[in-house]
C-alpha cells in the first residue's frame, strides 16, 4: 500500500487525430496540495476528467485513493469530491437542497447530511443564503456551493477544475483560504487546475506545468523558481532584439536568456540584478536596439512557465 | 434504484415548486378536453354507439402523454447541457439510474394529468365504466405507453446538441403517432392504406385498449394484443433510451 493518493502513468487521451493528453504521469501524496498549472486547451481538464473516471483514458492508468479509475470506477467515486470548471449546479434548487440531493446520491442518512451541511455552511460562509434558490446566488457564492458540495461527502481526494475562474479578487482569496483551512485541518489531498500563477503559487506544495497534453515541469513552487537564477531582468524594448539578445548570453555573469516573442519582452536570469543591471542596459545602447523600460525581480513561477513551455502564460 | 428514487423526488421537488409548469399543466388538460371535445362534439354525435367525448377522451389523454414525454426529455436535455448531468456521472450510482430517475418523474407528470384530464372529461360527459379494476387497467397502460415514448424523447434528448435540433426532432415524432392512429376517428372509416400505417402505430393500441378499459367501448382490436404491444412499445423504449444514453456518454 503506498501512500500517495493519486499516482497516473502515461495517461493518454485521443480523440480522433487530436490528442488530448500525451502521456502524464503524476504523483501526489496524501494530504497535498497539487496544482496542475497550464494555458486553457492543455489538457487539465481531460486529465482531471481521467482521473474523476468520467473519461475513459485512450491508453495509460491511473490510481485514485488507492483505486484503478477503469476498473474500480465505483471505488474512485465513492472517494472522491469534484468540482467542474463550469459551475454546474441546479437553479432552481435551494443550496441546501442542492446539498442534501448529492448527500443522498451518496447514501448518506440524514442525521449526517443534516450535521454535514451545517458544518459546511460554516465553512463557506453562506450563512442564511443557504435556503435560498441557487438562481439568485452571485457567482462567487456558486462557487463557494460548490466547493461545500464536493466536500459533502467527506472525499479523500478532492478534484478543483479552475475552482476560482471568473471570480473577483476578494472572492478568489477566500476560497484559497478555505481550501488551505481544509488541507491543514482534514488532511485532505487536493489536485487544483489553473492558469493563475498566483493561485499555483498561493496554494500548492507541488506544481505540475503542463502544455499542449505533457507534463513538461514538476517541483515545489519555489523549487521550479529557483532553477531559474537568483534575479531577473526584465528588459523591454525595440530594435534588432535577436542581436541584443546574442550580446548579453555572451556576458559570463547572465545564466540565462529568455525572449517572449509574443510581447518582445527580455528576460534575463543572472546572479544579482541590482548589481548587473546597468552592463544589461548598457548592452542595448548603439545595437540597433533601444531599451524602453526595465525591471529588477525575483523569477516567478510566470517565468518558470516561460522557461518550460517558451511561451508566456495568460488569463 | 435508490439513485433512480433520489433523482425522481428531485424532478418532483422542481415539479411542485415551479408554478407555471403546474398551473400551465392543469390549464392545459382542461383546455385541451374542453375545446376539442366541445368543438368536435358539435360535429360528431357519436361514434359505433358510444358519445364522441368519451370516445375522444383516450386519445387526448395519449396525446396529453406525449407532451409529458417531450417534457421529460427536454429535462434531461437540460440537465446535459448544463453539464448537470457530470455530478451524477461523478457519483457512486449506476449509469441506468439517471435515465430511470428522468423516465419516472416524466411518467408521474403525464399520469398526474392524464388524472386532471379523466376528470374533466367526465364532468364533461364522458361515461366511465363503472369498473375500477379497469381504471386501473387503463392508467397502467398509459403509464407504460408514457415510458415507451419517454424512452424515445429521451434517446433523442441524449443525442442534440441543442434546445431547437431535439424539438424539430420531437415534431417528427409526435405529430403522425397522433395523427396516424385512431385517436378521432374510428379504424373502419379510414382508406385500406392508411389503416396499415395506424396498425403499426402503438398509440393506436394504447387507445383502443383504454377506451374499451375504461369507458366501456367495444374494441376494435384484441385487448391482449393492445397491452402486448404497448408492453413491448416501453420495452423498446427504453431500449432505445439507453443504448443512445450509453453512447452519449462514453468519453
Amino acid at each position: 500500500m503506498s501512500d500517495m493518493a493519486i499516482e497516473a502513468r502515461g495517461l493518454v487521451k485521443r480523440y480522433g487525430d487530436l490528442t488530448a493528453v500525451d502521456g502524464i504521469d503524476l504523483h501526489v501524496e496524501a494530504g497535498a496540495i497539487y496544482a496542475m498549472l497550464g494555458p486553457n486547451g492543455a489538457g487539465k481538464t481531460t486529465t482531471i476528467g481521467m482521473l474523476t473516471t468520467l473519461v475513459q483514458p485512450t491508453a495509460g492508468e491511473a490510481r485514485v485513493a488507492g483505486f484503478d479509475v477503469v476498473r474500480q470506477a465505483k471505488q474512485v467515486r465513492s472517494h472522491i469530491g469534484v468540482t467542474f470548471q463550469d459551475i454546474v449546479l441546479d437553479q432552481d434548487l435551494t443550496g441546501r437542497q442542492v446539498l442534501d440531493i448529492h448527500g443522498r446520491l451518496y447514501r448518506q442518512d440524514g442525521e449526517l447530511r443534516r450535521k454535514r451541511i451545517v458544518d459546511l455552511v460554516d465553512l463557506v460562509q453562506l450563512g442564511d443564503a443557504i435556503d435560498r434558490i441557487v438562481k439568485t446566488y452571485s457567482g462567487g457564492m456558486k462557487r463557494r456551493l460548490e466547493l461545500a458540495r464536493g466536500l459533502m461527502t467527506d472525499p479523500s481526494v478532492l478534484f478543483l477544475d479552475e475552482p476560482t475562474q471568473g471570480l473577483d479578487p476578494q472572492n478568489r482569496t477566500s476560497i484559497w483560504s478555505y481550501i488551505r483551512d481544509l488541507n491543514r485541518q482534514s488532511g485532505l489531498t487536493l489536485l487544483l487546475t489553473t492558469h493563475y500563477m498566483e493561485e499555483a503559487d498561493a496554494l500548492a506544495h507541488q506544481v505540475g506545468i503542463v502544455d499542449r497534453g505533457k507534463l513538461v515541469a514538476q517541483g515545489t513552487p519555489s523549487g521550479l523558481v529557483a532553477q531559474l537564477g537568483a534575479d531577473v531582468i526584465r528588459v523591454r524594448g525595440h530594435g534588432d532584439s535577436a542581436h541584443f539578445v546574442e550580446e548579453i548570453k555572451r556576458m559570463p555573469f547572465v545564466e540565462r536568456v529568455e525572449f517572449d516573442g509574443d510581447s518582445g519582452n527580455v528576460s534575463v536570469y543572472v546572479d544579482s540584478g541590482s548589481r548587473r543591471l546597468v552592463e544589461i542596459v548598457g548592452a542595448g545602447g548603439g545595437n540597433g536596439y533601444s531599451v524602453e523600460d526595465v525591471t529588477v525581480a525575483r523569477p516567478s513561477l510566470g517565468d518558470a512557465f516561460l522557461h518550460h513551455t517558451g511561451r508566456a502564460l495568460r488569463d | 434504484m435508490y439513485a433512480t428514487y433520489v433523482i425522481w423526488s428531485k424532478h418532483m421537488t422542481k415539479f411542485w415548486r415551479s408554478t407555471e409548469e403546474l398551473v400551465g399543466l392543469a390549464l392545459q388538460s382542461v383546455l385541451w378536453v374542453v375545446l376539442f371535445g366541445v368543438g368536435m362534439r358539435g360535429m360528431v354525435a357519436d361514434v359505433g354507439g358510444s358519445d364522441y367525448m368519451s370516445y375522444i377522451l383516450p386519445g387526448i389523454i395519449a396525446l396529453s402523454a406525449l407532451g409529458g414525454a417531450v417534457g421529460g426529455g427536454m429535462v434531461l436535455l437540460d440537465e446535459r447541457l448544463r453539464g448537470i448531468t457530470k455530478e451524477y456521472l461523478a457519483a457512486p450510482i449506476p449509469r441506468l439510474s439517471i435515465l430511470l430517475g428522468n423516465a419516472s418523474s416524466t411518467a408521474t407528470k403525464a399520469l398526474i394529468q392524464a388524472t386532471i384530464m379523466l376528470i374533466v372529461g367526465v364532468l364533461m360527459g364522458a361515461r366511465l365504466t363503472v369498473n375500477p379494476l379497469g381504471w386501473l387497467a387503463a392508467l397502467l397502460l398509459l403509464a407504460l405507453f408514457a415510458i415507451g415514448f419517454s424512452g424515445l424523447a429521451l434517446a433523442v434528448a441524449a443525442v442534440s446538441r441543442s434546445i431547437g435540433g431535439y424539438h424539430g426532432m420531437i415534431f417528427l415524432f409526435n405529430l403522425p403517432l397522433l395523427f396516424a392512429s385512431n385517436a378521432l376517428y374510428p379504424l373502419s372509416v379510414l382508406p385500406g392504406w392508411m389503416r396499415v400505417i395506424v396498425l403499426l402505430n402503438p398509440t393506436t393500441y394504447l387507445i383502443d385498449a383504454v377506451r374499451s378499459l375504461a369507458f366501456g367501448v367495444a374494441p376494435t382490436l384484441p385487448l391482449l394484443l393492445s397491452l402486448v404491444v404497448v408492453l413491448l412499445f416501453a420495452v423498446l423504449g427504453t431500449w432505445l433510451a439507453l443504448s443512445l444514453f450509453r453512447r452519449s456518454i462514453r468519453v
